[in-house]
């Protein structure tokens, strides 16, 4: 029987069960990503949270969604792209992958540098643990100190402290000119140009190194370049953007090709005793039967 | 060392005056070596304890009600500022404005501005996850912090990292208000200082107006460094006080806009929020670009807690945020609220986080007032709460939000909360009682000493039957 619970109410039955009976289960958002992480106990029961999917609540005028967690990356770029928002989320990978997966792994993408990483861009959260038990840490505004910081600790655990199964986000308005640029340069040049950009007084909200053929087979290796804000900032930073090398404008779609090419980071065992000692503290209080995702974080 | 009653009494309160608690005993050790040794001893002999910084605190945090009080503002040692990886390496007792003059010279500072900063410490920042005025733009203490050394209340030493592998260890740590241990050591971003900055004070004859304009600045794409409110009865405070700024005394409410950035390009973000001010009714946009003139703007706002102690002896802050666009009907209804109880309510927030700070100056001597002001504050939380907002949003929950807690958090989230805490504290030695009702922490310890949900010290079965008692 497939285990595809559709309310929190029976997620968190069927995880209290399966802790009784030490059953393992490897949960599965959109299963665009299933060989992330540290290979997962092989007898581990496939659990699938895609019925936790959709918008639940989104004010455009506070610039904050709430979210299914199986909802794709692809569905909430368009749904606030058409209040002319965006969630600066957009990790690598593609864009069939579940909010819920990027911030459970705590993916970032090239917009992190500027406007945060994951654990910067939730703001609270619902999910349920491996005692089966509901918990709600976080809300839905964007300053909140309320309580220890359950919102971090779930984010980055991989699965194997709690099921996801909603997601606040923080959101922005789009800029009024957003431009993409690719630049053709060498890979030494595009390092220190990617650099140079990023110190520079009107930096690229995302300058990332690519390879050839990103776009097509012709189109050269080099930077590609996203420069946005109003208009005066732009021009100023597309005049840098120009000096720096044979440049040519592409279309914005270009970053999801680049995020779908990346190959993302595993999990990596802490460096010291002392805090090895305090993560397996932490997945003793959160999955005292090791059910949850066993062996992800490795 | 301190043991004297009348020395102690020194440490009875933090920023929040209402609160007194007397330690036993207040250790202000001169080094982290001395630190570490004395949370070692502590250790050994069972001891709960609290750390305090500069104790500015807003939530009673840094009250020790017979516990040891462990003072960290003599480990103020810069220890390394490195201007290309732009971080610094510090300890946790330097004040927050020393480090971004010291900054400075890099042309960079650190960007979590407290309006304290220039008195609290990065350790109580890092404990409290603290806000300010620029975190609209720049974001948080959570968002500034690399790294940091703790001695966990059982005198092991863990250095958590946010490049590490494992859990968000380093995240968990960030505002877990003195109960996971001690911070001995910081490492924080620095930020490069703005080409340019420009602040622009906006008076308007309505609440309403003011409040609709911080949505429609934001909503506009453009995003200020700061965006703060000042109602009337907080403008007229600090009118009549030194720290006089020039407000309108008459506006309803003004607000302080700040937008920084390259120079290029920023004249189009000022005009646009006068533009937006103006269309929502603004009555008069002063614009300022000269360091003294926008220090003068900035100035009573930095007082505005300072010019409210003008009004009377005592004054209770709080810290809710609500989602943005409900910033006109709360503001409404916390007028209201004020009314009925016969209070008088000033407002002086981070608006552009939708981060309220509703203060009731009061006297805390006359019963009456006191009983009034009380009921007035509830009602302000649990309407906060009812928008879909939170109790604190920089402040930290301390001993003052306890009551809140259950209101905002199921019971299992409170108890997730305390298995997180167990994990780096399992004595419940650390900062005892603070942040979430004992109540909610269901596995007791016999024998060790902890607090009650009255703020008492009893051992573990003692509080597990109080609790029953009291049926809570
Ligand atoms: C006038 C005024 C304005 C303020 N404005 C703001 C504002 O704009 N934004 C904002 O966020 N806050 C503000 N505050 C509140 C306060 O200044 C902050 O919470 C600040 O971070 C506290 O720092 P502190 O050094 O005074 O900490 P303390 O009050 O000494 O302690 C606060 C908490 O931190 C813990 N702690 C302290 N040091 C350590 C350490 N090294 N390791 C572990 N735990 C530690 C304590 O146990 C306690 O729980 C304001 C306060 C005042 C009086």
């Amino acid at each position: 029987m497939t285990l595809r619970p559709t309310t929190v109410t029976d997620l968190a039955a069927l995880i209290t069960e399966s802790a009784a009976k030490h059953r393992a289960l490897r949960l599965i958002g959109r299963g665009t990503w299933l060989d992330g992480g540290a290979p997962v106990a092989r007898d581990a029961e496939p659990l699938h949270l895609d019925a936790f999917s959709g918008v639940i609540e989104y004010e455009p005028g506070d610039l904050t969604i709430t979210v299914g967690a199986a909802t794709t990356i692809e569905e909430l770029d368009t749904v606030t792209a058409a209040h002319n928002q965006w969630c600066p989320l957009s990790p690598w990978g593609a864009d069939g992958g579940s909010v819920g997966a990027t911030i459970a792994t705590a993916t970032p993408g090239p917009f992190a540098l500027v406007f945060g990483l994951p654990r910067d861009l939730v703001l609270g959260l619902e999910c349920v643990d491996g005692t089966g038990k509901v918990l709600r840490p976080g809300g839905k505004v964007v300053k909140n100190v309320a309580g220890f910081d359950l919102v971090r600790l779930m984010t980055g655990s991989w699965g194997s402290l709690a099921a996801i199964t909603r997601i606040s986000l923080r959101l922005r308005a789009r800029p009024a000119v957003d431009e993409t640029w690719l630049v053709s340069l060498d890979a030494v040049a595009a390092a220190r140009a990617q650099e140079a950009l990023r110190r520079s007084g009107t930096p690229p909200i995302a300058c990332e190194v690519t390879a050839a053929g990103l776009l097509d087979s012709a189109s050269p290796a080099g930077l590609l370049v996203r420069i946005a804000g109003n208009a005066a900032v732009v021009a100023a930073a597309r005049h840098e953007v120009t000096a720096a090398g044979d440049a040519r404008r592409v279309d914005g779609a270009a970053w999801t090709q680049l995020r779908a090419n990346k190959t993302q980071r595993a999990p990596r065992i802490p460096s010291s005793a002392e805090v090895r000692a305090l993560n397996a503290g932490v997945q003793r209080a959160f999955d005292p039967a090791r059910i949850l995702n066993p062996g992800i974080m490795g | 060392m301190l043991e004297r009653a009348a020395e102690l009494l020194v440490y009875e309160s933090d920023g929040l005056p209402g609160y007194h608690r007397t330690p036993s005993l207040a250790v202000f050790p001169a080094s982290a070596d001395e630190a570490l040794a004395v949370v070692r001893e502590l250790a050994r002999e069972g001891v709960p304890f609290v750390p305090r910084g500069a104790g500015t605190g807003l939530s009673g945090g840094a009250l020790a009600d017979g516990a040891v009080l462990l003072g960290l503002q003599r480990l103020k040692r810069i220890i390394d500022i490195d201007p290309v990886r732009r971080v610094a390496r510090v300890e946790p007792g330097v004040v927050n404005v020393t480090l971004t003059k010291a900054a400075t010279r890099h042309g960079l500072h650190y960007a979590p501005d407290p309006s304290s900063q220039t008195a609290c410490t990065l350790g109580g920042n890092l404990a409290e996850n603290a806000g300010g005025p620029h975190c609209l733009k720049y974001g948080v203490t959570l968002n500034h912090v690399v790294a940091a050394r703790v001695a966990l209340p059982d005198g092991s030493v863990v250095e958590l990292d946010g490049d590490d592998g494992g859990y968000d260890l380093l995240g968990a740590f960030v505002g877990s208000e003195g109960c996971f241990g001690v911070a001995l050591e910081l490492t924080v971003k620095l930020t490069p200082n703005p080409e340019r900055i420009v602040t622009l004070l906006a008076d308007f004859s309505s609440i309403d107006d003011a409040a609709q304009t911080v949505s429609a600045i934001i909503a506009a794409g453009i995003l200020p460094a700061a965006l703060e409110m000042m109602d009337q009865a907080t403008v007229g405070a600090v009118e009549a006080s030194i720290y006089a700024a020039g407000y309108p005394t008459d506006a309803a409410a003004v607000l302080l806009v700040e937008v920084d950035g390259a120079a290029v390009g920023l004249d189009e973000d000022v005009q646009g929020v006068n533009r937006i001010c103006r269309a929502h009714g603004a009555r008069d946009v002063r614009i300022a670009t000269e360091p003294a003139a926008r220090a003068k703007l900035w100035q009573g706002r930095k007082k505005a807690f300072g010019a409210m102690g003008r009004i009377a002896p005592h004054l209770v802050v709080q810290d809710a945020v609500v989602p943005r666009t409900k910033l006109p009907s709360l503001l409404a209804r916390i007028a209201d609220i004020g009314a009925a109880n016969g209070v008088r309510v000033c407002n002086v927030f981070h608006a552009g986080d939708g981060n309220l700070h509703p203060n009731i100056p009061y006297n805390a001597n006359d019963r009456d007032e006191s009983a009034r002001v009380h009921v007035a504050m509830r009602q302000i939380m649990q309407a906060c709460i009812d928008a879909g907002g939170t109790i604190t949003g920089e402040h930290g929950v301390g001993l003052d939000k306890l009551p809140y807690m259950d209101a905002l958090f199921t019971p299992d989230t409170l108890d997730g909360m305390c298995r997180l805490r167990d994990v780096f504290d399992p004595e419940r030695r650390a900062n005892p009682g603070k942040v979430v009702p004992v109540r909610y922490c269901r596995e007791r310890r016999p024998g060790k000493l902890m607090v009650d949900g009255r703020g008492q010290m009893v051992d573990g079965a003692t509080a597990a039957t109080i609790t029953a008692e009291s049926g809570a």
